[in-house]
């Protein structure tokens, strides 16, 4: 996967660009719309993630540019102006999704994906993992081709686990990616421990290595068991 | 009280007052003018009598009841006229009638007489009679006109305040206009207007400020919390020892926290700032359901049993997007302060929304724990501004929120009027 990086602060710039870098996505930058504008039209890019502050204006108007491209790249904007008016605005304007800073680079992993596959892999969209399958289309997860019977919070967390494989993931992070920007109120850490008890134990049941691990009790981390 | 019923009963009480005192003089004065003029014809009719005497005519034949005449002795100083009230026998009346006598003596061809003339006086009565009546006819004419004339010119004066006044009433912070005016011609009331509209003007600027300063603190701590938040994330992937870890986690929790109110903090502000104009009115039952369904799994995993009775279909009006913040905080909180094995009740109805659940008792005054910041757990990951938005939310939309702990039942309420 290859995408345009429009963002004007330089280390959050680095911190995108490294973690996605282990995903083998190749991530080029622009720091102001002239830049980008400039690359959009010399390369292609198969998703766009575009902050709306730039100094050389809203990056809204970068979707009036995008929406004549003939090959229109997805659109994930990240913007740190949480207003509402701009992310309705945003997704008038035919960005695939929002995101607002200051978000965890997992969630931001998880959703660049999600868009990626809702778009070129329309037909597959499925996420294999050794032998865990995930149809996402239809809820279901499979091991050794057995189904697993999980909640929609247990499927959301192995999704979200899987997509991040061989990351340690905080905490904060699961908890913001299953309940949303309001956890503020939830005992969310106790649930995040139950369901992946859960969810180790129901993978276990059908078969499937234990590819959780805990990570000094900052998060979890999926992938494969080091030697 | 209104303005011009002030002003009319004011003035109408101060021309009480000018016609009570003016009355007392006027009946003072008239009294005297009457008697003097009496003394005066008195006098004339005595004065008469003497020249008739001069003539000849014997004193004897002039007597009447109202004539009396004493001859002195001759050596005795001629008598200037008195004038004097006393009560007398009166004729025609065939009673005793306060009368007014003058006296005088002449010295007529070697012989002294007084003369002494009665007539009747006009009676403290009929002067009082007549200056009451007089007062009042005044006090009635000044009635009408007041209530014809001075209230509407009162009314014409005024109604450049009562435009500013209005103007007022419908300044507000959405529409963005300062308040402008038409010149009149009162130089007070434009002083008024003047300021008002400079008042105004300031008002909004402060308020576009204080919004900026909102959405740029919000974005500029944010920015710099992601970058931390984004290093931290990096560096849990590397090699670490478990002391790094616990440091790395620390830095990361806290940063949390920082995202967390930062977060809260803006929603407060946008709420306050009232940015969230009600749309259109939405189904509440709906979105509750929605979050109740959201958050079942937690229920279930906390052993809670859930209570629920939600009429369909009731319509509040209110921002979707705020209504789910504040159920999601309500409900949150019911889960959150409970224990294994307690429940949740949730009762939705046209009128009102309560949301009942068990726990521990409080430490502190319920009230309190409205206010931001002030919480009643230590856990970390809660900052204390969950039921301080949902009062701003309360009020934004005028709904009456309350919150009451019976010793292990927590209940709060939002009333939507």
């Amino acid at each position: 996967m290859k995408i345009l990086l429009i963002e004007d602060n330089q280390e959050l710039t680095q911190n995108i660009i490294q973690y996605l870098s282990h995903e083998g996505i190749i991530c080029e930058v622009a720091g102001n719309l002239f830049d980008a504008q400039d690359k959009i039209l010399s390369f292609e890019y198969d998703c766009v993630l575009l902050d709306l502050m730039l100094p050389d204006g809203n990056g809204l108007s970068f979707l009036e540019i995008l929406k004549k491209l003939k090959v229109r790249p997805n659109v994930l904007i990240i913007s740190a102006k949480n207003s509402l008016d701009d992310k309705i605005n945003g997704l008038d304007l035919g960005a695939d999704d929002y995101l607002p800073k200051p978000f965890h680079l997992s969630e931001l992993l998880a959703r660049l994906k999600a868009i990626y596959r809702r778009s070129k892999l329309s037909g597959s969209d499925e996420v294999n993992f050794n032998e865990i399958a995930i149809q996402l289309q239809n809820l279901q997860a499979k091991v050794h081709g057995k189904p697993l019977d999980l909640t929609k919070k247990e499927f959301d967390l192995l999704v979200f686990l899987i997509t991040n494989k061989n990351r340690v993931l905080g905490k904060n992070a699961i908890a913001q990616h299953l309940w949303g920007d309001y956890t503020d109120n939830l005992p969310s850490f106790d649930f995040i421990y139950q369901h992946i008890k859960n969810l180790r134990k129901k993978i276990a049941e059908a078969g499937g290595n234990d590819y959780l691990t805990t990570v000094y009790g900052i998060g979890y981390k999926f992938g494969e068991p080091q030697s | 009280m209104k303005l011009l019923n002030l002003l009319t009963s004011v003035y109408l009480i101060i021309i009480m007052l000018a016609l009570l005192i003016g009355g007392f003089f006027i009946y003072r004065k008239l009294g005297a003018e009457i008697d003097f003029e009496l003394g005066m014809e008195l006098d004339r009719q005595i004065e008469a009598y003497a020249e008739r005497i001069r003539q000849g005519i014997p004193p004897e034949a002039l007597v009447n009841e109202r004539l009396e005449i004493n001859e002195l002795p001759f050596q005795l100083e001629e008598e200037n006229l008195s004038i004097r009230d006393t009560i007398a026998y009166h004729d025609p009346l065939s009673r005793e009638e306060k009368q007014l006598k003058a006296s005088r003596s002449f010295k007529i061809e070697n012989k002294h007489y007084r003369i002494s003339y009665y007539n009747l006086v006009v009676e403290a009565e009929d002067i009082t009679e007549t200056v009451v009546y007089t007062m009042l006819v005044v006090f009635f004419i000044q009635l009408v006109f007041l209530g014809l004339f001075f209230r509407g010119i009162s009314n014409w004066i005024l109604r450049p305040f009562q435009h500013t006044l209005q103007e007022i009433q419908q300044f507000n912070f959405q529409t963005n206009k300062p308040l402008r005016f038409q010149e009149s011609k009162v130089s007070e009331f434009n002083h008024l207007n003047e300021f008002l509209e400079r008042m105004t003007q300031k008002l909004l600027k402060d308020y576009r400020q204080i919004k900026e300063f909102s959405e740029n603190i919000s974005h500029e701590i944010q920015t710099p919390a992601a970058v931390v938040s984004g290093k931290l994330e990096n560096l849990m992937n590397l090699e670490m020892t478990e002391e790094q870890a616990h440091l790395i986690y620390s830095a990361y929790q806290n940063n949390e926290r920082i995202h967390q109110i930062v977060r809260s903090l803006s929603l407060l502000a946008k709420l306050e700032n009232e940015e969230f104009e009600p749309p259109s009115e939405i189904d509440l039952s709906k979105i509750l359901i929605k979050n109740i369904e959201l958050l079942s799994e937690l229920i279930t995993l906390s052993e809670l049993k859930l209570q629920t009775e939600i009429k369909p279909q009731v319509l509040v009006k209110m921002h979707p997007f705020i209504a789910e913040i504040m159920i999601n905080n309500l409900l949150g909180n019911a889960i959150k302060h409970n224990y294994k094995g307690g429940w949740i009740k949730i009762h939705l109805d046209s009128q009102q929304m309560i949301i009942k659940n068990s726990g521990s008792s409080l430490q502190n005054n319920p009230s309190e724990l409205i206010e931001r910041f002030k919480k009643e757990s230590d856990k970390p990951e809660s900052v204390g501004l969950g039921l301080a938005i949902v009062n701003q939310i309360c009020k934004t939309y005028q709904f009456s929120f309350g919150y009451a702990t019976d010793v292990s039942i927590h209940t709060t309420t939002i009333d939507f009027k």
